[in-house]
Formats: C-alpha cells, sequence, structure tokens
C-alpha cells in the first residue's frame, strides 16, 4: 500500500519537477532581455551623468554572486568585459559590465589556491597576481573550464605585500604597487616596481612617490594601494585604495595629477578598471554588504 | 522512514546482512542524488562540489543594485531564502550521510559489546551542528580557530567506553565539515568507505588475537547440532535449555513444532517469539492483550488457549516482535495494560529454531 502511494506521489510529481527546469532556450531568452532592458538603462543614466559632471553619482552597481564575495582586481579585455576573480582560490569570472551579466567562469587547473590580488590581461594572457608577488599566466578558458598555467616568482615578496598589477602596453612592462612595506608601519613613500614582459627581473625598475605628495589635502595617515589601472586616455597610473577610500591618479613618472576620496557607499574596493569609452568601474569587497561593482562616468 | 525500509528491503531481498543494506541504502540515495542533480544541477552542485577547484554555477545575471530596490545593496529576502535553502540542503546532507554511519555502528560491536545510545544521538546530532557552525564562518580566518574548538570540543568532558566510538565522532565532525563548506562529495566518499571498511573489519575480525577462538568457532559446535536431523528439540541457547524442566521442554518443543506447522518453510519466519500468559481471567485478558499487541507487534496470531481448572488458564501467542520494541519493552507493556487481570507472563524466542529445525529437516 505505501510502495503504490510513493508511486502515485512521484509519478505525480515528476512532470512538475521536470517543468520546474531551467531550460538553456529560457535562460538565453531572459539574458537578451536584461541584456536589452540594462544597455537602455545605462545610456540613460550616462547621459545623466554627463549632463551633471559635479554629481559623482554611480550609472550602475551590480552585485556580485556569493561565490564572488571576496571579489579583488579587475582587467578589461579587448571584447570590453571585465575579468574579475576569487581572492583565495584561482577562478576567474568574465562579467559585463555594461549589463551585469555574468558571461562565464573558469579556474586555474587543479583548483590552485592562494591570496591572489590582482589580475591583468596581456594580448591573450592573463595573469593573475598572488600577494607575495607570484605571477600565474594562463589563457582565458571556456565556461566552467579548468586552464594550465605558468607561475613565476618575482621574489619580492620579502620586502612587499602586493596587491596591484596592470600591463602597461605603450612600453610593454608590469607595474606592480606595494601595498606594505615590510617591516615598516607607515612609510614615506609609495614603491612601484615595472619590469618587462616577459618577465625578467634584471631590468627591473622602481619608482618612489612619496607619501605627502600623494595625500595632499586629503586626511590621509598613508596611502595603500588596492588595485591601478591604466588610464586609456592619458595612460597615467590609477590606482584605488581600500584603507583610505581614495583615488590616485599619478603619471608614469610619478607625478601626482590628483588624489581624492572615492564616493561614498565603498565599504573595500578593491579593484579598478577604466573603459575606453570613459565608464570607471570599481569593485568592493563583501563587507557588510554584499560584493559589487560599481560604475561611474569617468573624468580624467 | 518505513518506506525507506521496505525499500531497503525490496533490494536486499529481505536480507539482514549489513553490507547488503548498505549497498541497497547507497544505491538508493545515489539515486535519488542523480534526479536532483538532474533537475536542480545548480543546488547540488552547490552543496556538493564547491571549493573543490571547479567553477560554481553562480546567477549568470547579477543583481542590479540601483533599480531593484527590493534586492539593493542590502542582503534581500531573496538571498535570505537561497542561503536558507543552501543551510537545509547541507544539513540533510549531512544526515543522509550520517545515518548509515550510525547503522553501521549499533552492528559493529565487538562479540557481546553493547553500542551506547549516547554515541549514536550524539553521532547524528553533531555533523548537523558542526556543518552549521562550519557553513558560518568559512572563508575566514575564524574557521582555523573554530576548527580547533570543535575539534577539543569532542572531549565532551567523558570518558567514552570503546575508544574506536572516537573515530565515530570524527567521521561525524568529517561529515559535518564537508557540509558545511559545501563539499558534501567528499563527506559522502569518507562515508562510503569508511562504513564499508568498517563492516568488513567486524565481519572478519580484523586484527583479532590469534589464540583467541572466534565468535564463529564458539558457536559452530552448538549450530552443527542445531543443524543435525536428529537433533529433534534442541533450542540454540544453552542456558535456557538448561533452565527448562524436562515437562517445560517438552511442552516447548511441542509447541515449536506447530510454529513450524505454522510458518510452513519459508525462509523467513513469520514469527519469532512465543508469548505465554497465565489468566484467571481468559476474556478479559485476551482483549487487553490483543489490542496491545496490535500497536506493540509486527504481527501476532493466537496459537492455543489451555483453560485448566483450579489453577490459571493459559494463553499463547506466536509473536513477530518490532526491532524498536524488544523483548524487555514488549513485557513491561504487557505489565503495563493488564497487570490487573493475568498471573504472570514469559516471552521465549524461538524464531531461529523453527527456521533451522524445518530447513534440518526439509
Amino acid at each position: 500500500m505505501i510502495h503504490a502511494r510513493s508511486f502515485v506521489l512521484l509519478a505525480g510529481l515528476a512532470p512538475w519537477l521536470a517543468g520546474c527546469r531551467e531550460t538553456p532556450q529560457a535562460k538565453a531568452a531572459e539574458i537578451q532581455a536584461v541584456e536589452a532592458a540594462r544597455k537602455q538603462s545605462l545610456a540613460r543614466r550616462l547621459a545623466l551623468a554627463d549632463a551633471d559632471p559635479a554629481k559623482r553619482l554611480p550609472v550602475a552597481q551590480w552585485i556580485m554572486p556569493p561565490e564572488l564575495r571576496e571579489i579583488s582586481g579587475l582587467a578589461l579585455t579587448a571584447r570590453g568585459t571585465v575579468l574579475t576573480h576569487d581572492d583565495n582560490i584561482g577562478r576567474v569570472y568574465e562579467v559585463d559590465p555594461r549589463t551585469g551579466i555574468l558571461l562565464k567562469g573558469f579556474s586555474l587547473e587543479g583548483g590552485v589556491r592562494g591570496d591572489f590580488e590582482a589580475i591583468t590581461t596581456a594580448g591573450t594572457d592573463v595573469y593573475l597576481l598572488e600577494s607575495k608577488g607570484k605571477i600565474f599566466k594562463f589563457k582565458e578558458g571556456a565556461d566552467a573550464s579548468q586552464v594550465p598555467y605558468t607561475v613565476f616568482d618575482t621574489r619580492l615578496g620579502k620586502e612587499c605585500e602586493f596587491e596591484s598589477l596592470v600591463y602597461e602596453a605603450d612600453s610593454t612592462r608590469f607595474v606592480m604597487v606595494c601595498k606594505k612595506i615590510r617591516g615598516r608601519n607607515e612609510p614615506h613613500e609609495v614603491l612601484i616596481y615595472r619590469f618587462p614582459v616577459p618577465l625578467d627581473l634584471a631590468t627591473m625598475s622602481m619608482l618612489r612617490v612619496p607619501i605627502e605628495d600623494i595625500v595632499g589635502s586629503n586626511k590621509w595617515k598613508g596611502f595603500h594601494p588596492s588595485d591601478i589601472n591604466i588610464d586609456p586616455f592619458t595612460k597615467n597610473y590609477v590606482m584605488i585604495a581600500s584603507r583610505e577610500k581614495g583615488l590616485l591618479v599619478l603619471t608614469p613618472d610619478g607625478d601626482v595629477v590628483r588624489s581624492e576620496p572615492l564616493p561614498e557607499g565603498h565599504r573595500q574596493p578593491e579593484g579598478v578598471a577604466i573603459t575606453p569609452d570613459s565608464i570607471l568601474i570599481i569593485s568592493d569587497e563583501a563587507n557588510e554588504k554584499p560584493a559589487a561593482i560599481t560604475l561611474y562616468r569617468w573624468r580624467p | 522512514m518505513p518506506v525507506l525500509r521496505e525499500v531497503i528491503d525490496v533490494l536486499t531481498m529481505k536480507s539482514d546482512r549489513p553490507v547488503r543494506r548498505l549497498v541497497a541504502y547507497y544505491v538508493i540515495l545515489g539515486i535519488i542524488v542523480a534526479v536532483a542533480a538532474f533537475f536542480f544541477p545548480a543546488e547540488i552542485a552547490r552543496i556538493s562540489a564547491k571549493g573543490l577547484g571547479d567553477v560554481p554555477e553562480g546567477p549568470s545575471v547579477l543583481t542590479d543594485a540601483l533599480s531593484s530596490p527590493n534586492t539593493g545593496v542590502t542582503f534581500g529576502l531573496g538571498s535570505l531564502l537561497g542561503v536558507a535553502i543552501t543551510t537545509v540542503l547541507i544539513l540533510i546532507g549531512a544526515l543522509v550521510l550520517i545515518l548509515p554511519v550510525t547503522w553501521v555502528y549499533m552492528s559493529a560491536r565487538p562479540s557481546g559489546g553493547q553500542h551506547n545510545q549516547n554515541v549514536v544521538q550524539t553521532l547524528v546530532i553533531l555533523p548537523l551542528v558542526v556543518a552549521g557552525i562550519v557553513f558560518m564562518v568559512q572563508n575566514s580566518l575564524a574557521l582555523a580557530f573554530s576548527l580547533a574548538g570543535v575539534v577539543g570540543a569532542v572531549r565532551f568532558r567523558t570518558t567514552l567506553r570503546d575508544s574506536r566510538d572516537l573515530v565515530y565522532v570524527f567521521l561525524s565532525i568529517v561529515v559535518g565539515f564537508s557540509a558545511g563548506v559545501q563539499s558534501l562529495a567528499v563527506g559522502a566518499v569518507v562515508s562510503i568507505v569508511f562504513n564499508f571498511v568498517l563492516i568488513i573489519t567486524w565481519r572478519y575480525d580484523y586484527g583479532r588475537n590469534m589464540l583467541m577462538p572466534t565468535a564463529a568457532a564458539q558457536w559452530s559446535r552448538p549450530l552443527q547440532a542445531l543443524a543435525s536431523p536428529t537433533g529433534d528439540h534442541q533450542i540454540p541457547d544453552r542456558d535456557l535449555l538448561l533452565s527448562l524442566t524436562p515437562e517445560k521442554a517438552n511442552a516447548l518443543a511441542d509447541r515449536f513444532d506447530r510454529v513450524r506447522d505454522t510458518i510452513g518453510k519459508k525462509k523467513k519466519a513469520r514469527y519469532n517469539s512465543v508469548l505465554t500468559i497465565t489468566t484467571d481471567n481468559v476474556p478479559n485478558a485476551q482483549k487487553r492483550l490483543e489490542q496491545l499487541l496490535d500497536k506493540v507487534t509486527k504481527r501476532w496470531d493466537l496459537d492455543e488457549v489451555v483453560t485448566n481448572v483450579g489453577k490459571p488458564s493459559e494463553l499463547y501467542y506466536l509473536v513477530r516482535l518490532k526491532k524498536s520494541v524488544p523483548r524487555d519493552i514488549l513485557l513491561t507493556a504487557i505489565h503495563e495494560n493488564a497487570s490487573d487481570v493475568i498471573a504472570s507472563v514469559d516471552l521465549e524466542s524461538s524464531g531461529e529454531l523453527a527456521e533451522e529445525k524445518a530447513d534440518g529437516k526439509g
């Protein structure tokens, strides 16, 4: 009797459960609809931001899924999307910043773990920076795939804790900024390491920027860069600092163009990127609020 | 649970062998997980393989914080519901993985050893608690400290009777952790391998002192005597045999013969005990007893009523005990419900005898 009832129940539930299953077609249609609506919405918000440049209001903010609560660096791709990554595991995600659609996610082979802090692209190569100065090089993978990688140790981990890496295409070199100089509580300068790609430490150069130049009129006690990127218009270095919640623009020669607080609402900014169509993208790690990517109109 | 038990019975052809029942359980579990993974792949992947190197399937469309006030920049109802569902799933996962471990724990005891009910209940509850703790603190520095705390808590300020009990407790923690970090696949593999290794080591008495006789050797002689075609009216328990008077033994043997005729030559006995009641009030005693037997036994049959003059009459019932109502509990229930109408009550196990005798004569 119990058997009969169980089978009847299962037989009744099966069609309903089958109906609940999300089909790829339905998913694609939903994404297309969202994409169209959000592109329109973004265009309207950008127009509003351009009309009132004094207001530094976000033009979009995308809440990250729980897997990306420890989101860190950002890197623009040639397609106009951004690559971002998990802080603890070698996982990279591609997000369309204009629509907030998660396009794909892939992992480094073997689910490698580490304290990953920054990501950048150089041609078809992608580079992940680990806080102790190790750089993981790999190619983009398909959705849910695992990609092979090679590791290059800069051996700078004993001197610095890193959170920033960017590829400077014009001079084909990496730029790494020291967030914290080991053994010094409040250093009087920000150290910027630069070395050519292919990676060659023998020709590495170092740029020192005095803290007082960076702080300027702000009430910061120091500046601890959490990410760096290149302004596509001026080729200046754009840095953000999670601790100070500040933004710094430097020329490649080390001259401070401007340093200012980030707009309100950033609890833990960890990544920065600027698109060729003048959109500033800032990623925030989850901290009381969920992790998010916020877009602003960029003014060089 | 009765449905699950019935399904396991069907798959194992009602075998009592623990390995067969374990295999059946895991087969059923595997089918359920496969069906669930087919219909809800993201949810199953989230609780079973997260953190193992592959990419979890998150939502393809990120939440718009500027134009969705309900989901905004703070956690909304949707995300809370998501967390609640994930929590429920990992707790259910931990539970279904730890249940067979408790069965193994209760079955795989050394000869004559009794399992500790407190440990059984701890094994069930502990992974749920551990899963909850780990789910709360994962991906944070606090995890390292909570690990130490959880392992330290295992001592419970009490001494476990058998040092092997501690291994079960640690497995319980492993299952809890795997659920907590949403990697139930690891917990499943560990739990399955653990169960089978333990059952096999118990079955073959692995690691016994070679100078000591095995449990099978101790029972081989009485079992051989029992299997003998000429060994009529023998009963397996030597102590019980010696405690019977010749008259009682003959009466019991006659009753066992009737039992054999009742149950036929099926492999599994329909009844495994004879309930003997003496009473001065047969109608009332019969009514009260049969109402009770309906509730507390698997099946029963009135075998014989012996009416005596000058001394209490006797009622004999053939009974199949429920596993959840052992002998002592049944006798206590009879005393509680019918003590005013019965003079005495006794319960004798006879299922194995009837079965073996039937086989021997067949």
